[in-house]
């Protein structure tokens, strides 16, 4: 009695963990993409030393990742630092879209950051924003790598 | 991905599943949960939700202004040129009186047509109800009735065969002709009740006496433009084919047939 | 003894009326029609009166060829080689020798005669059924000399109509995005063309970007998204006048503009903080009007024919598909339902039917559903290809494709494409430069 079900147990336990496993999203890291968001340096300037400009998203998404958000809290700290300056955060789109949805979602990426750089003290009067949708890749490749550097939100200097 | 989706709701059900049957053993010997990791949340609030800003209004209208000056010397765009309303063609007032050939075969003389809409015109030009005629090949008069004698002769001498159809072969035979003739409309919709029913008086070698378009009302009608483009294939589609492939005997069977042409399964193919 | 006959005649005859065979012809060939299309007669003064003011050799030719390229770009007719035609051009505009013209195996014949009168040009002519040896339509114009290039698309539009049952949709005029420059970079300007791709002007000069631009109803005007002075608009331009002015007093981006039906109304996205939603504005009164309000991206608005509903792009579900509404924003009702990503919904003008661009495993595809969503069909497969714009009577689609780069970035292109409901008649249309965001016309004529 006990015996079975200690096995029933078990057993229990392996699909359940198995069934777990299933939820874990596949994230593979080939060289500058993680998933596939865009993790290397190529295209990314720097408004000060150590502040990037940039922040990438997955395909269709416009949800920050780990590595974007430490992006902006530099960013933020930055601009803190220096208050007489404004920024435009222009968002962008792979080509892979439809231009008039690409530029829905370029707004909205350029948003999320916007947001985010809100959230660490910085005054929405400081930040606009400005979608440009698919009309302005970094990169002009038909590739998985490209486009994902041109999946972003870049911040601008303003003044 | 959407067949990941399915797999992952399968074993997400099956989870729940198991949960809920072995609820008990859980109770027992909890297992331990990984540290919830903690989500940063960016709550959209009210400062984010920010009205339509009278400073934004305020630039808004600054650019506008800037834009008004801005448009003579920005971009004038190239005029395209102007129609005038002189330069929009219009119906000419005459066409010129048809010099006709005087011909048996078609109607003597043709009206001078005044013409201000096209379809005043087509109707005295063709579609005239007196002129069903043109439906109807009169060339062939005089022939048809020396084929009435013939009749007579054949029908005096099947006086008992009993009328049946054509035998598939033979059916197959005409269709397979018919089909290499009609050049199906390819704008027509296909998703209208389009049967066109023609009937033929043919000779004993499958010449055409004449033919007859059985809803030719319907050729006329306003709004029904699709059904006479049909009708009008069809018609070049026997006169294409002609002389009909008909069997070599029982004339009598076939010397007046009914063809229906229906091209909706074409078109919807 | 004859009055036996009689009797046996009228008997016979009911039955023989019932004995009528019937043979069903489902079936025929879907090649194009052939037609002939003679050259248009000229005399001798006339033409080098045109001559002088047109520097054209022969016009009533030209304007033979402009018919014979516009029912070939069709698909729906096979305009017969020239070299073969044995009646000269002047008689067969008199009397066609139907025997001549059968040979060569054309079913319809176009003849005609251009003559200069009071400084005009006038164009007759005639279109005749071969086989039943009959005119089938005869029609006259005078217009400037100038407009001869209209003319043959006026007469395109006339032998069309009365061959397929439909309106044409020759008379017409593309608004297109010309494209210069590297990809990274584009010189994006407003260009305007006739449908075959001749007399081509820009409306503007390229300092801006410029997008998606639409003809209102009427023709006379455009709306289209100017990105002047760094501020994404929509802006309404008059195309005789060159006047341009913003639409609208958003703080924010506006974008996506349509005309509605009965040209009033300027449909559009705005977005703010994130959030597009579905915006008109009355070109009357200016007042604007919101007509969704969701957290999702709404945009790529466009109307139904009768103006009652609004077909639009969403992605409230988690992904991009197409919804109807009313046009006053309620009865949302998502149409949508296949596999991938589906947007730029295009209601046709017969209003049967919703074109719309879908992406489904890295392909993109243009196709049609019924306004309910069902029956979608896919009519051409390709790398990159979006915003289906209808030609006037629903039935061709005008789009744009791109080509897929090397690594290096080489190798792109823009160009328009048009394909018609059956998928099969795939065609590119000539630009002088790279093109893209096709509007079509409504006809210029009637």
């Amino acid at each position: 009695m006990n015996l079975s079900k200690i096995l029933k147990n078990g057993f229990l336990i392996l699909v359940a963990s198995l069934v777990l496993t299933a939820c874990a999203t596949q994230k593979k890291t080939t060289g500058q993409l993680e998933g596939d968001v865009y993790s290397g340096s190529e295209s990314v300037e720097y408004l000060a030393s150590g502040v990037p400009d940039r922040v990438f998203f997955a395909t269709n998404e416009t949800v920050l990742t780990t590595a974007s958000r430490e992006t902006l809290r530099t960013q933020a700290t930055w601009l803190r630092k220096n208050s007489d300056i404004n920024v435009v955060l222009e968002g962008h789109a792979d080509e892979r879209g439809t231009r008039e949805y690409n530029l829905a979602l370029g707004e909205r990426r350029a948003n999320s950051a916007k947001d985010y750089l809100m959230t660490y003290g910085i005054s929405s009067d400081r930040i606009s924003v400005l979608s440009y949708g698919k009309e302005r890749p970094v990169d002009s490749g038909s590739n998985p790598l490209s486009w994902s550097k041109n999946r972003r939100s870049v911040t601008v200097k303003a003044n | 991905m959407n067949r990941n989706i399915v797999i992952s709701f399968g074993l997400h059900t099956l989870l729940v599943i198991i949960t809920t049957m072995s609820l008990p053993f859980l109770i027992k010997k909890p297992i331990d949960l990984p540290p919830i990791v903690s989500v940063e949340l960016i709550q959209i609030t009210d400062k984010t939700n920010i009205p339509f800003a009278p400073k934004a209004k305020k630039i808004i209208e600054k650019i506008k202004e800037k834009e008004k000056k801005l448009v003579s010397e920005q971009a004038p765009p190239k005029k395209v040129k102007k129609q005038k309303p002189d330069a929009v063609p219009l119906p000419d007032e005459k066409i010129e009186k048809i010099k006709k050939i005087k011909d048996k075969k078609q109607n003597p003389e043709k009206v001078e047509t005044e013409i201000k809409q096209i379809s005043e015109f087509e109707k005295k030009d063709l579609f005239d109800p007196n002129s069903i005629a043109a439906l109807i090949d009169k060339s062939k008069v005089e022939s048809a009735e020396t084929n009435q004698k013939l009749d007579k002769i054949t029908q005096d001498q099947n006086k008992e065969v009993d009328f049946v159809g054509l035998t598939l072969s033979e059916e197959d035979a005409l269709k397979a002709q018919i089909f290499g003739c009609w050049s199906i409309p390819l704008g027509l919709p296909y998703n209208e009740n389009l049967l066109v029913r023609i009937k033929l008086q043919l000779k004993p070698d499958g010449s055409i006496i004449r033919t007859e378009i059985l809803d030719h009302v319907r050729m006329n009608k306003p709004g029904q433009g699709f059904y006479k483009v049909l009708a009008e294939s069809a018609l070049r589609a026997i006169k294409l084919c002609q002389p009909l492939r008909v069997p070599s005997k029982g004339y009598e069977r076939w010397k007046e047939l009914q063809l229906n042409f229906d091209a909706r399964e074409m078109l919807e193919g | 003894m004859i009055l036996r006959y009689l009797i046996i005649l009228l008997i016979l005859l009911p039955i023989k009326a019932f004995a009528l065979i019937e043979v069903d012809i489902t079936r025929g060939n879907l090649n194009p029609l052939p037609v002939a299309v003679s050259p248009l007669s000229i005399d001798k003064e006339s033409k080098n009166s045109f001559k002088k003011i047109l520097k054209r050799e022969n016009v009533g030719a030209e304007i033979s060829i402009i018919v014979e390229n516009n029912l070939k770009q069709s698909g729906l007719f096979n305009p017969l080689n020239k070299d073969a035609f044995l009646q000269k051009p002047d008689i067969a505009n008199l009397k066609p020798r139907f025997e001549d013209w059968n040979l060569i195996k054309a079913q319809a014949l176009i003849t005609g005669r251009v003559t200069f009168v009071d400084e005009k040009l006038r164009v007759e002519f005639r279109l005749w059924d071969v086989l039943a040896g009959k005119e089938m339509m005869a029609l006259a114009f005078t217009t400037v000399p100038s407009n001869w290039r209209r003319v043959g698309h006026i007469i395109t539009d006339k032998v069309y109509e009365r061959l397929t049952g439909e309106k044409g949709y020759f008379d017409t005029r593309i608004i297109y995005v010309s494209e210069e420059g590297p990809k990274t970079n584009r010189i994006k300007k407003l260009a305007i063309m006739d449908q075959d791709g001749f007399n081509n002007k820009f409306l503007t000069l390229g300092n801006e970007l410029v997008l998606t631009p639409r003809f209102s109803p009427t023709n006379q005007m455009v709306t289209y998204l100017s990105y002047f002075r760094n501020l994404p608009r929509v802006y309404l331009l008059d195309i005789e006048t060159g006047m341009q002015e913003v639409v609208g007093d958003f703080p924010g981006m506006t974008f996506a503009p349509r005309f509605s039906p009965d040209g009033k109304k300027i449909i559009m996205s705005f977005a703010k903080d994130g959030n597009s939603d579905i915006y008109t504005m009355d070109l009357e009164n200016r007042i604007v009007e919101r007509i969704t309000n969701h957290p999702s991206i709404d945009t790529s608005p466009s109307y139904s024919p009768d103006g009652k509903y609004i077909t639009f792009n969403s992605d409230r579900s988690g992904y991009q598909q197409i919804y109807v509404m009313s046009s006053n924003g309620k009865n949302v009702k998502r149409i949508s339902f296949g596999n991938g990503l589906y947007g730029t919904p295009v209601w046709s003008p017969r209003g049967d039917l919703i074109a719309f661009t879908k992406l489904h495993k890295g392909k993109f595809y243009i196709g049609v559903m019924r306004t309910d969503g069902s029956g979608e069909r896919l009519l051409t497969e390709n790398f990159y290809q979006e915003a289906p714009s209808w030609s006037p009577n629903g039935r061709v689609l005008i789009f744009y494709r791109e080509t897929k780069t090397n690594s290096k970035g080489e190798g792109f292109s823009a160009k328009l494409w048009s394909i018609d409901l059956t998928g099969y008649n795939e065609k590119m249309v000539k630009t002088e430069t790279d093109a893209s965001d096709p509007s079509w016309s409504s006809l210029l004529s009637n």
